[in-house]
């Protein structure tokens, strides 16, 4: 009964049982890949509603567009994109800092566990007519409900994974390695990770007030259908997205670095540009839904600076990224490989969206509400997605325990999706500019006004969306079959 | 020497405190008020201005742990213990089924906390065992360097406990998921249930018996499926309700769970 090592254990029981960092990165790992691409599809229904305005044809009324596209966001940030970075946090990192392995693992398997048990709580919640509220009040209560309970459960593991984490870079590492010495995926991450238990728990402490209010007689305010999704729109939006790009920006320097045979120039100046890019990421305090009368949060001064802030110190990381590519060019030879490609386009999709950041918070544009908000999250996230894929290949061998990657459909995945990141992001750019909003819901009057064009860029975000998608199967395919062939390879 | 990791917290500590300062002044805050915590007039957007303020006070205190243990580098580990090479942070653990169940324990308080009280009782009861569980094991992990000699030592202490409760509740649950099952079907679907499930049950074992070379996972197997079936089941026809019963000699109808003897 204490552990299943001590009888012969089925495959099964193996799977469940593990605390090897390695197993259980397999559950996040795939587990988040799939958010991903469940999160891509539903962005791909939403865009298919976005074609004809005048009438709800796919997903029968603006309240179910409205959970299609909230489901989008949360699936890709949540579900998403930082368990995907867990795989890395929880295996790469503890070997980069010289511990033998990761810290407190029962812990980080329940963490595991919790997380995926959250998730596909969250994933019915929204199946079932729930999910973050909707703007005509609906949807089923106790479905929603049921979203923000998973919710709460995917953010606790989050949480204990990322104290687990934290622990391993602080007191795992081995004698000589201080800090300054880290490499940058583990010191991205250990700043990341500062954030996260900065900002994770603010807003478990939303969903909480807003779940306490909704199960009540009648909500009060923080539980209104129709105000949840505000309340917590915060996580997904500028400047709290851009704590799911840093650790993608450490790992893009580590596979630049690895993948051409040089070391960082200029490490400590990077060091401490990616610690500011954490601080300029922290977007707890900006709560549109708590703004002080007069003064929108979203309007005032340092929300304002710090989107200008990012900027430059986003094209600091850049220029190290670049320096390193001029240097080390001559490595890569006439095919460079798959991780490479997917990793300097991660970095250059994140300052495109740094960028977008700062032009919608410019005042007389009048943009905070406008699709370009969408264009920005996109950007960054895509450009996040695309760099925890360069990882995976990176490290594919070690995570999966043996070789079979597919360079040749990691490329044809990652070009894909940078291809529909790309296109999805300039529509809804160059639609914010127009003047359609970030959530359209089905009728023209939201929608911009008529002959704005908005209707032919919509069909360019189809197509991005669905190569997005593509990208995504492919990728997933690739990790299918590498998987196999490691399992076939390990057997012999 | 101010270590990196003191730099690092203590850097995100001033700027999340002159972050909070310049939030208050810009949103409306009175000349005092952000300097001193609101003692002394208004603080601006008080949302903004609380959450950063919490945060730089989180991060003063980081930054003050990471100098104090000198970022538990190594060497200052050993150093602390007076050893030549500090000893690995983790020991490598064995596998365990406590936390896949304390993830269950945490998913039935949430859909108990949702659906049904009653769901959210037994994900408590859950989570209380496996507290027990885990400490037990952590124990008895300490007991000496022997691990064989770590798990008689559980074995000794917690085998009386576990045995006799897990085979009550196991039971308990068959005998309720069968109850269902059987309320749900007719009287005469019920009788025919009844038989199928013991017949099945009776052939099964009676086939396992007269194969002691089968490997012992197909017969764990085999059990698994059969309690998950009548789970299953049981939590179908539970959701489906019982079947109507009759009162004799009266017309009335109604769904009385309690008044089994009377059907017919």
């Amino acid at each position: 009964m204490t552990t299943t090592d001590e009888i012969d254990s089925t495959v099964f029981e193996e799977a469940v049982t593990s605390t090897d960092p390695k197993v259980l990165a397999k559950v996040w790992g795939f587990g988040g890949m799939t958010s991903v691409l469940l999160g891509a599809i539903a962005g791909l229904l939403v865009g298919f509603e976005r074609l004809d305005l005048t009438s709800a044809d796919l997903l029968g009324s603006a309240d179910e567009v409205f959970q299609f596209w909230s489901a989008h966001r949360v699936a890709l940030v949540l579900l998403g994109v930082l368990p995907a970075l867990m795989t890395l946090a929880t295996t790469v990192v503890p070997r980069q800092c010289g511990a033998n392995t990761l810290i407190f693992p029962r812990a980080a398997a329940l963490a595991c566990w919790t997380w995926l048990v959250g998730a596909v709580l969250t994933i019915v919640g929204f199946l079932a007519d729930g999910g973050l509220g909707t703007p005509g009040a609906g949807g089923q209560r106790q479905a929603t409900a049921l979203t923000l309970i998973g919710l709460l459960l995917a953010i606790a593991g989050l949480l204990t994974a990322t104290v687990c984490v934290v622990t391993t870079i602080i007191s795992g590492r081995s004698t000589g390695t201080g800090l300054r010495d880290l490499p940058f995926t583990s010191w991205t991450t250990l700043v990341s990770a500062t954030i996260w238990g900065g900002m994770l728990p603010v807003l478990a402490a939303n969903i909480v007030l807003t779940y306490v209010d909704l199960r009540g007689r009648s909500a009060v305010r923080f539980g209104a259908e129709d105000a949840i999704w505000e309340q917590l729109s915060w996580m997904f939006t500028h400047p709290a997205v851009y704590v799911l790009a840093l650790p993608v920006l450490g790992i893009a320097l580590d596979v630049l670095s690895a993948t051409t045979g040089t070391t960082q120039a200029n490490r400590d100046v990077l060091l401490v540009a990616t610690a500011a890019f954490g601080f300029l990421s922290f977007g707890a305090y900006a709560q549109p839904f708590f703004d002080t009368p007069g003064t929108p949060v979203m309007e005032e001064a340092l929300y304002v600076v710090m989107a200008f802030a990012i900027v430059p110190v986003a094209l600091v990381i850049l220029g190290g990224v670049a320096d390193t590519l001029r240097r080390g060019a001559s490595n890569l030879g006439t095919r460079p490989p798959a991780e490479t490609v997917c990793a300097l386009l991660s970095v250059m999709l994140i300052v495109a969206g740094t960028a977008v950041g700062a032009l919608r918070v410019i005042a007389p544009l009048d943009l905070l509400g406008t699709s370009v908000t969408g264009a920005q999250f996109t950007l960054v996230v895509g450009g996040a997605v695309l760099g925890v894929g360069a990882g995976f290949q990176h490290w594919g061998d070690d995570l999966v325990g043996g070789p079979g990657a597919r360079p040749g459909m990691n490329l044809l995945g990652g070009l894909a999706l940078a291809g529909g990141v790309v296109l999805i992001g300039a529509t809804d750019l160059i639609s914010g500019l127009l003047g359609l909003s970030d959530f359209t819901g089905v009728d023209l009057a939201t929608a911009g006004y008529p002959g704005s064009g908005v209707d032919g860029l919509n069909i360019v975000s189809i197509v991005g969306s669905l190569a997005l998608v593509g990208g995504l199967v492919i990728w997933q395919a690739s990790g299918i079959l590498h998987l196999t062939a490691a399992k076939k390879a390990s057997s012999v | 020497m101010l270590t990196t990791g003191f730099k690092l917290w203590f850097g995100f500590f001033v700027g999340a405190v002159l972050a909070a300062v310049f939030a208050g002044y810009t949103s409306g805050a009175t000349e005092t008020g952000p300097l001193s915590l609101g003692w002394k007039g208004g603080v601006g957007n008080h949302v903004s201005y609380t959450i950063l303020v919490m945060g730089a006070g989180v991060l003063a205190l980081l930054g003050l742990v990471a100098v104090a243990f000198r970022d538990a580098d190594a060497k200052a580990q050993a150093d602390f213990l007076g050893l030549d090479e500090a000893p690995p942070a983790q020991a490598v653990v064995g596998n365990s089924l406590w936390p896949v169940f304390g993830a269950l324990g945490l998913g039935a308080v949430g859909v108990g906390l949702v659906v049904h009280p009653a769901i959210f009782v037994i994900g408590l009861c859950l989570l209380g065992a496996v507290a027990v569980e885990w400490t037990m094991t952590n124990w008895s992990e300490k007991v000496s360097d022997d691990a064989s000699v770590n798990a008689d030592a559980r074995e000794n202490l917690m085998r009386p406990i576990e045995i006799p409760v897990l085979a009550a509740a196991g039971v308990g649950v068959l005998v309720v998921a069968v109850s269902r099952i059987l309320l749900t079907s007719s009287v005469t679907g019920a009788v025919v249930v009844a038989t199928v499930i013991g017949l099945v049950i009776f052939v099964l074992a009676l086939w396992i018996s007269r194969r002691p070379e089968l490997p012992r996972n197909t017969v764990r197997g085999v059990l698994f499926v059969g309690c998950l079936a009548v789970l299953v089941f049981g939590i179908v026809a539970a959701v489906s309700g019982e079947r109507e019963f009759h009162h004799k000699g009266g017309g009335e109808h109604h769904d009385d769970t309690h008044d089994h003897g009377t059907d017919h």
